[in-house]
């Protein structure tokens, strides 16, 4: 009987403004709160508003048949509670209906397992503790950041208690078998892992509004019958994507929200088919092999590597500066320059920085609040030349830091 | 990147290229500006792909260029051009009003059109002995020089006769030099007109040039049956400002010709920011030392040079001396490529804040020696140089921050330069040439067959 595992990742930067390298010294303040705000205020309208009520709708509709699982960031969160609350609520009240899991992340969607073990471990406990106060579920599953994953973050997180973990479903280490069981992450004893079904999820991340896509235009029934196809030969079917894709990545006008309407019931018109949230479907079913990843992979981009963010010397130099801090940053002990100082590691800030000019550049392009990649390193480097001066002073100053970094701009 | 000799790359038959008319005004060894060596090297690179037969007013015949038939006006005999009727095409542009163009760095007279060929004859072609020959010679020294609407109309009448007398299947003009000729040869033969645009009126003169040039360009522009601007940019200001329908612009992006870059030890102890180009409206220089201001309160340690010459030259050194900035900031006047060169290998930073650039080569120069640049958006190389910095002309204050930048920071200044010297991969006289003749047959403008 095999399941249906919806995943959908919900997250919002903290963008930074255009700083200049005249501001250095000067202007404390980093983030561009009106493009947040006005970013934030964009999405809820058009995807987390509308795709929640219809959720909600779904789950009351089918009598707790269709489930849901989330994984929402703290940096998304926080701004959720700034500034959206309805927003908040209304994941809040999907909470309460039983059918929705929320899932573990780092706190700042950032890359920090990769520069810092201490480090990705204070954030996942600070967003399992949003995520306990918020929706009173103390999460079992785990995601990092765009599904960056290999063996060594496997082992990692069930050493911290987790029984699953979500992946992408990479071809050059599943060969020819299917993403639609669950594996078992090489060097591990208990943790499972959940690859995402990429063909399928893309289907409707991806294509769905493509007009020279032959399938065009997707209806659920359709979309349906290629799921069940995997009866028989598969016990899950992972799809996994992000949360802006209702409304946002796929406009309305595209029938997006039609056809997320009419699809539980066309999966389950399917006697063997049900929806499982992450934790139950590894309750549920067993391991039937091992997925062997040495390597680190994620879900984006063509290449489902670490090429979205780290793989030009603009980025690497960006993040090995804002980890080289970490010492520095935690010594002070100021509150302020910790929040700050993670909020910088959100991986969003290297995604706007990649020069994959050629193929994935556009999409890269399509997300970023800047001109170029190189303005986002620009602005980064001297966002970060005047933290790394900001951190000193305080350092200096045994009483902490000497000026509230994060005091709000006056506003004019 | 090196080019092949071109007896290499010559096709053995050449029966099936296109029969390409080239109406040149700059050339080898009269070059003025970047107007001669972007025809030149087109040129060159087009005759892989067609047979060019090439008019400009002056040649040097010692000055031979490989495949390409070249006739200048000065070393033909007059003779070739009698019982060659003519058509006054140009005279719809005579009509129109007479506007000093002050503003036209190129053109500074105010003389009329003059209608009488034998008063050319008298004027422009002198009797020279060559050996036993006699021989007639067009005789322009200054192309930019004294009357430039006359000697642009005597063009366009010696041209057509002279091309009555070739066979060719296209005419390509480039710029409004030699759109009087294109037209009346179009007028005469039947031929489709492409007319290259490398630089506007309203590029030199601002947007509300409205004198004889803008006339003729605009007239010639209609005329033609295909254009082909350097970049979108310039096709933008085509559109925009003389009123041409999309559907006949076709932008070609310059080439560049490959150099051996080289270092060389610096010239004194601080960074160097260059500027290399005309001291003219156009190009922006006064902003040139809004940035360099606005960088030198910040950092001391820079010195900014500006290469080249123009009206703008006394005012741009009282400009630095008010500010404040004199010894930091240095006008060296013309340099010649050798010492263009010089600086290059010495330079940390290019800055090109030109207010309308069609296309604007010298970036592109500058990135050869592997210097970031840091151009205006205005400007037609910002579509292809994407690794480069941009901004808009007037802002100096985003200019200055992306020159202290670099100045500061190695990974970006390498990131840079590795990007741009991807770019330079795409920037080639033989892409753009392949472009021209892909447009001549998009646009169905060859004979069957060709």
């Amino acid at each position: 009987m095999p399941s249906v595992c919806f995943y959908f990742q919900v997250h919002q930067p903290f963008r930074l403004k255009r700083y200049s390298f005249f501001d250095i010294g000067k202007d404390h303040f980093y983030e561009d709160d009106e493009k947040n705000k006005l970013i934030l205020d964009k999405v809820s309208e058009k995807c987390y508003i509308k795709t929640n009520r219809k959720m909600l709708e779904l789950i009351n509709r089918h009598k707790g048949k269709f489930k849901v699982s989330y994984s929402i960031s703290g940096a998304c969160l926080e701004q959720f509670e700034n500034h959206r609350p309805d927003v908040l609520q209304s994941f809040i009240d999907l909470a309460k209906t039983g059918c929705v899991e929320f899932i573990s992340e780092t706190y700042y969607h950032s890359l920090s397992f990769i520069y810092s073990k201490d480090e990705f471990r204070r954030q996942v406990e600070m967003h399992k503790e949003k995520i306990k106060t918020y929706f009173d579920q103390t999460p079992k599953v785990f995601r990092n950041t765009e599904l960056i994953y290999n063996n060594e973050i496997a082992a990692f997180v069930e050493k911290m208690g987790y029984k699953a973990i979500l992946c992408e479903g990479v071809d050059r280490y599943l060969g020819k078998r299917s993403p639609n069981f669950l594996y078992q992450p090489a060097g591990t004893l208990k943790i499972k892992s959940f690859l995402k079904n990429y063909r399928l999820s893309d289907d409707i991340a991806f294509r769905f509004s493509d007009r020279g896509w032959t399938e065009w235009p997707l209806h659920a029934d359709t979309f349906a019958s290629w799921v069940h196809k995997v009866a028989g030969n598969g016990e899950v079917v992972n799809l996994f994507m992000d949360y802006e894709t209702f409304g946002e990545h796929q406009w309305e006008e595209t029938g997006i929200f039609d056809f997320l309407d009419h699809l539980p019931k066309e999966i389950l018109s399917h006697p063997d088919f049900d929806f499982k949230t992450i934790s139950e479907a590894a309750d549920q079913y067993k391991v039937r092999d091992i997925y062997d990843v040495p390597d680190y992979t994620s879900w984006a981009d063509a290449e489902r590597d670490l090429s979205a963010w780290l793989s030009n010397p603009m980025e690497k130099e960006a993040a090995a500066r804002i980890y080289k801090l970490e010492e520095n940053v935690k010594k002070t002990g100021n509150p302020d320059l910790m929040d700050v100082w993670g909020k910088m590691q959100t991986s969003d800030h290297f995604y706007y920085m990649c020069t994959k000019f050629w193929s994935d550049g556009d999409v890269h392009k399509y997300f970023s609040p800047y001109d170029s990649p190189y303005d986002a390193y620009i602005y980064y480097m001297n966002v970060l030349a005047d933290f790394e001066t900001t951190v000193e002073d305080a350092l200096k100053d045994s009483k902490g830091a000497k000026k509230t970094i994060r005091k709000k701009e006056p506003s004019i | 990147m090196t080019t092949p000799p071109i007896a290499d790359i010559l096709p053995t038959d050449t029966a099936e290229l296109p029969k390409v008319l080239m109406l040149g005004w700059e050339f080898p060894p009269v070059i003025n500006g970047g107007l001669g060596v972007a025809c030149h090297d087109l040129c060159i690179a087009l005759s892989k792909y067609s047979n060019v037969t090439m008019i400009i007013p002056k040649s040097n015949p010692d000055f031979v260029v490989k495949n390409l038939n070249l006739i200048g006006l000065n070393t033909i005999d007059a003779k070739t051009l009698r019982n060659v009727g003519y058509t006054d095409n140009y005279k719809k542009v005579k009509q129109v009003h007479f506007i000093d163009t002050h503003l036209n760095p190129y053109y500074n007279g105010n003389g009329s059109p003059i209608n009488d060929l034998q008063d050319l004859n008298s004027k422009y072609l002198k009797k020279i002995q060559i050996g036993d020959e006699t021989a007639e010679i067009f005789q322009i020294d200054d192309l930019y020089g004294g009357d430039v609407i006359e000697k642009v109309t005597v063009f366009g009448k010696l041209a057509a006769k002279l091309a009555m007398s070739l066979d060719f299947d296209i005419i390509h003009a480039h710029d409004w030099m030699t759109m009087i000729a294109g037209m009346e040869i179009k007028a005469k033969t039947g031929k489709p007109l492409v007319v290259h645009v490398h630089s506007l009126e309203v590029d030199r003169g601002g947007p509300h040039s409205k004198g004889w040039v803008y006339q003729v360009e605009k007239h010639g522009m209609e005329v033609a049956d295909l254009l082909m601007p350097v970049s979108n940019f310039t096709g933008h200001i085509i559109h925009d400002y003389y009123q041409i329908p999309w559907s006949k612009i076709y932008p070609v992006h310059n080439g560049i010709r490959p150099v051996k870059p080289f270092k060389s030890e610096p010239m004194f102890k601080e960074k160097m920011v260059l500027f290399v180009g005309r001291l003219t409206r156009q190009k922006g220089p006064e902003y040139f030392v809004d940035i360099a201001e606005k960088v030198l309160q910040t950092d001391q340690n820079v010195r900014f040079v500006m290469a080249g010459t123009g009206e703008y030259f006394n005012p741009l050194l009282e400009k630095a001396a008010q500010k404040g900035i004199a010894h930091r900031f240095h006008l060296t006047g013309f340099l010649n490529l050798d010492k263009v060169r010089q600086l290059l290998s010495r330079a940390d930073v290019y800055v090109m804040p030109s207010v309308s650039e069609p296309f604007g080569l010298s970036a592109v120069e500058a990135v050869q020696f592997g210097i970031p640049a840091v151009i205006s958006k205005q400007s037609g190389v910002a579509e292809v140089l994407k690794g480069s910095l941009k901004f808009d002309y007037w802002d100096v204050h985003r200019a200055a921050g992306y020159i202290l930048r670099l100045l500061h920071d190695d990974v970006l200044t390498e990131k840079i330069r590795e990007d741009a010297y991807k770019d330079l991969d795409f920037i080639s006289w033989d892409h753009s040439a392949k472009r021209v003749v892909d447009g001549y047959r998009s646009y169905r403008l060859l004979p069957a067959g060709v």
